[in-house]
């Protein structure tokens, strides 16, 4: 009787502990998981060399040998990875600029939806309905073929210009190709000019703080972003002058052949097709996100704003959508990570983006399987770095609960 | 600080993969240079991967087809119609080698592939046999695991521009935007011809001939480049269709041997498919098509031998009959030629793709 009643008190055997059977299951786990990834490599390793074709990573040393559309100043002898980091540009702006008319629309979308004017709440409502009931490479393919190739637009030799008022200038030139902007042209040191304009946001960011602080000591307004932004034009407008002017206005104008665009930015129509037509599609997900967050926002909180008779836009400004965001961001997040993932589609527009030019790089015999391995890794980069940045403003945006 | 843990285990794993990567590619290469070329290379690399040599011929035999990866959308060498059969000079090469090896013809699953996808389709196994109008390359031969086989048409990359344009040369093109399929030689040759000459040109790339077209007759590109025969077929397709007058300029800027690929490393398949495309050739030079060929009573040993008369058999692993099998049920050379070319605007007279005996390249080893 008393050994039984030992044991009870004792630990239990090994293989009925529950602790140890945990960590046990936990590393069972890792093996299977890395002997399935090391069965898989091998696999592929193995039949990768019977067929005698190459596992390394030389060919990113190799010329890449075929011109990137849209890229003149890329030079076709250049090396693989200096091709791969112009596909990495375009996908990284289609991105930067999708995300940014997505989040403007979207923001605009989500308010107008619960507008009490019932023609703006049932506009937005089609929007959001026609958008995001349509696959995004759906909406791609309309934009590139419908807007640009067999759009309204004239050929590229007969561009429509709009002129500055009053001036010779193109500030805008309009085709199915490529639209011209003003941009600007480097005359002089441009070094010594990024140097001051940086050293003028340094300082804005401390002129920044220390508004914040007056504001929280004295709660005198702090003003603080026209505060920042006169700091920063101030050294920039410093700068210009005391580096000589170092660059100029360029205007977009047609070259003699009407072939080229000289001057000024440009930009193409696969990047205009994807960007927007990902920003409108998207958009219509984060207007949703953020009817969602601000019906969530408790109506105590507008009841409270109107009690201290703000109007209706210092309502939404100062107590919903604050409040909103803080629900908001992380769906948001993922909406963005899409976006970034879906300007992939944008082959379907001969989009020079980093799928494209994996895919093209494959046709021209550089190896599938590394070619898809970088690939997967920048965009996974891509992604972690988004996730990152907004995980930190997400942290930075929660309540402080005690 | 979950997405930099996930960060670091992402490059954790890339470094053991790179690890992995750089000494099996050691490893393959000192086995390829032991085994020196012949049959029998296979070491077991991996404990835990079994490798057996394949045998895509027993293979196919066992499965009672050949799976045969072709293009779906360039009139006049694959093409599917209405109702899904799929037709055209390719499609017809890769009857030809069913019925060679499996004595039918229809024994044929197709399998359409964009221009990127076709090479990994082959390394995988997931096609036996490709014949997509795939050009033969020092590049691809070596680096893509294929194994070119008996060119069945001599082609050249042109380009096409509107009649109305005026222009003859490439010249005329500089700054131009000129359509090109991606992941093609076709690309290559754009930027080494454009740029040996100095000619500007920016590209605008699609996947398929079905995006492109319509760039090209918007005039978004004022030139399409691509294989001279593609050219003559969309030429003939656009002008049919009611569409502006197509100027195909007499500059060639390319050779573009197209044929059959197989797989690497498989010498009796590859010995099987080549000589049952080499036997349209064969049938032709020896004046016999579908019609006369199962009746051929005359007394010429090279002929008897070629029809499997007496059971001549070479070893090649295809029954004795096979010539007899493609022939009737597929047709010679220029039987399979005239179904399809002429339609797309090319003759054979004059073309490399003639017989040798009246000046072109299509010679064959002697069968017997």
């Amino acid at each position: 009787m008393t050994t039984t009643r030992e044991r009870d008190l004792a630990r239990p055997p090994l293989w009925r502990d529950v602790r140890v059977l945990r960590v046990l299951g936990q590393v069972g786990a890792v093996l299977v998981v890395f002997l399935i990834f090391r069965w898989l490599v091998g696999n592929l390793l193995t039949n990768l060399s019977r067929l005698g074709i190459s596992t390394s990573f030389d060919f990113l040393f190799g010329p890449t040998n075929f011109q990137i559309p849209y890229a003149s100043e890329f030079n076709p002898r250049a090396e693989v990875w200096q091709a791969t980091l112009v596909g990495v540009k375009n996908t990284f702006l289609a991105g930067f600029f999708g995300i940014i008319l997505a989040s403007v629309v979207g923001l605009i979308v989500g308010v107008s939806r619960l507008s009490e004017n019932w023609l703006v709440s049932r506009i937005a409502t089609v929007y959001v309905e026609f958008f995001r009931n349509i696959p995004p490479l759906v909406v791609i393919i309309f934009f590139g073929a419908a807007v640009f190739t067999n759009g309204p637009f004239p050929l590229l030799r007969e561009s429509w210009e709009l002129n500055w008022f009053g001036t010779d200038n193109a500030f805008l030139l309009i085709n199915n190709d490529r639209w011209g902007v003003p941009g600007f042209a480097g005359t002089g040191e441009l070094g010594l000019f990024w140097l001051i304009v940086g050293i003028g946001v340094v300082v804005g960011a401390v002129v920044w703080r220390w508004r914040t602080k007056a504001f929280d000591a004295t709660g005198q307004p702090h003003h603080r972003v026209l505060w920042f932004l006169g700091v920063v034009v101030a050294f920039f407008v410093v700068g210009y002058l005391a580096t000589g002017q170092p660059f100029e206005m360029s205007w977009p104008a047609l070259s003699e052949n009407r072939r080229r665009i000289d001057g000024g930015f440009e930009v193409n129509w696969g990047f205009m097709s994807v960007t927007i037509a990902l920003g409108l599609y998207t958009a219509s997900h984060i207007g949703e996100i953020l009817r969602g967050s601000i019906l969530a926002v408790h109506t105590g909180q507008s009841e409270a704003a109107n009690a201290l008779a703000l109007t209706a836009f210092q309502r939404y400004r100062f107590v919903v959508l604050p409040q909103a965001m803080r629900i908001a961001l992380p769906p948001t997040i993922n909406q963005y990570l899409n976006l970034v993932k879906n300007t992939s589609l944008g082959t379907a527009v001969g989009f020079a983006d980093l799928t494209a030019f994996t895919k093209t790089s494959i046709g021209n015999g550089r190896p599938a399987f590394q070619s898809i391995l970088i690939m997967m890794a920048i965009y996974l980069s891509f992604s972690l770095v988004i996730s990152l940045i907004l995980n930190i403003l997400n942290r930075r945006l929660q309540l402080v609960t005690r | 600080m979950k997405s930099i843990k996930l960060l670091a285990v992402f490059t954790a794993l890339m470094l053991v993969f790179a690890a992995c990567t750089s000494d099996d590619s050691g490893d393959a290469t000192t086995t390829e240079a032991d085994g020196g070329g012949d049959g029998g290379t296979d070491t077991t690399e991996g404990d835990d991967v079994d490798l057996t040599q394949t045998d895509t011929l027993a293979d196919v035999r066992a499965a009672g087809q050949i799976v045969c990866g072709v293009n779906d959308g360039l009139p006049g060498f694959g093409v599917v119609d209405a109702d899904g059969n799929y037709d055209g000079f390719d499609v017809d090469f890769c009857r030809v080698v069913a019925a060679g090896v499996l004595g039918d013809a229809d024994a044929v699953e197709y399998r359409p592939l964009t221009a990127e996808a076709r090479f990994t389709a082959l390394q995988a196994g997931e096609i036996d046999l490709l014949i997509r109008n795939t050009t033969w390359t020092a590049t691809r031969d070596g680096q893509e695991g294929a194994n070119f086989l008996f060119t069945t048409f001599y082609d050249g990359q042109g380009m096409m521009v509107p009649a109305s344009t005026g222009f003859t040369t490439l010249e005329d093109l500089a700054d131009a935007n000129i359509c090109v399929l991606s992941g093609t030689t076709t690309e290559l040759n754009l930027t080494s011809v454009f740029n040996a000459r100095g000619i500007p040109f920016n590209p605008v790339v699609f996947e398929d001939n079905s995006q492109l077209r319509p760039a090209y007759e918007e005039g978004q590109c004022e030139g399409w480049t691509s294989d001279a025969s593609q050219l003559a077929a969309f030429k003939s397709a656009i002008e049919g269709e009611g569409g502006d007058d197509q100027f195909i300029m007499a500059e060639i800027i390319s050779k573009e041997p197209l044929g059959p690929v197989v797989a690497d490393g498989d010498t009796n398949w590859a010995q099987a498919v080549e000589w049952s495309v080499m036997a349209t050739v064969q049938a032709w030079e020896f004046g016999l098509d579908s019609s006369n060929i199962g009746s051929y009573s005359g007394d010429n040993p090279n002929i008897l031998n070629f029809v499997g008369s007496d059971n001549f058999d070479p070893g090649l692993g295809l029954a004795p009959d096979f010539a007899v099998q493609v022939v009737e049920q597929v047709g010679n050379y220029k039987e399979i030629f005239d179904r399809h070319i002429p339609a797309i605007g090319l003759q054979l007279e004059g073309s490399p793709n003639n017989i040798w005996t009246e000046g072109g390249l299509m010679y064959v080893p002697p069968y017997r």
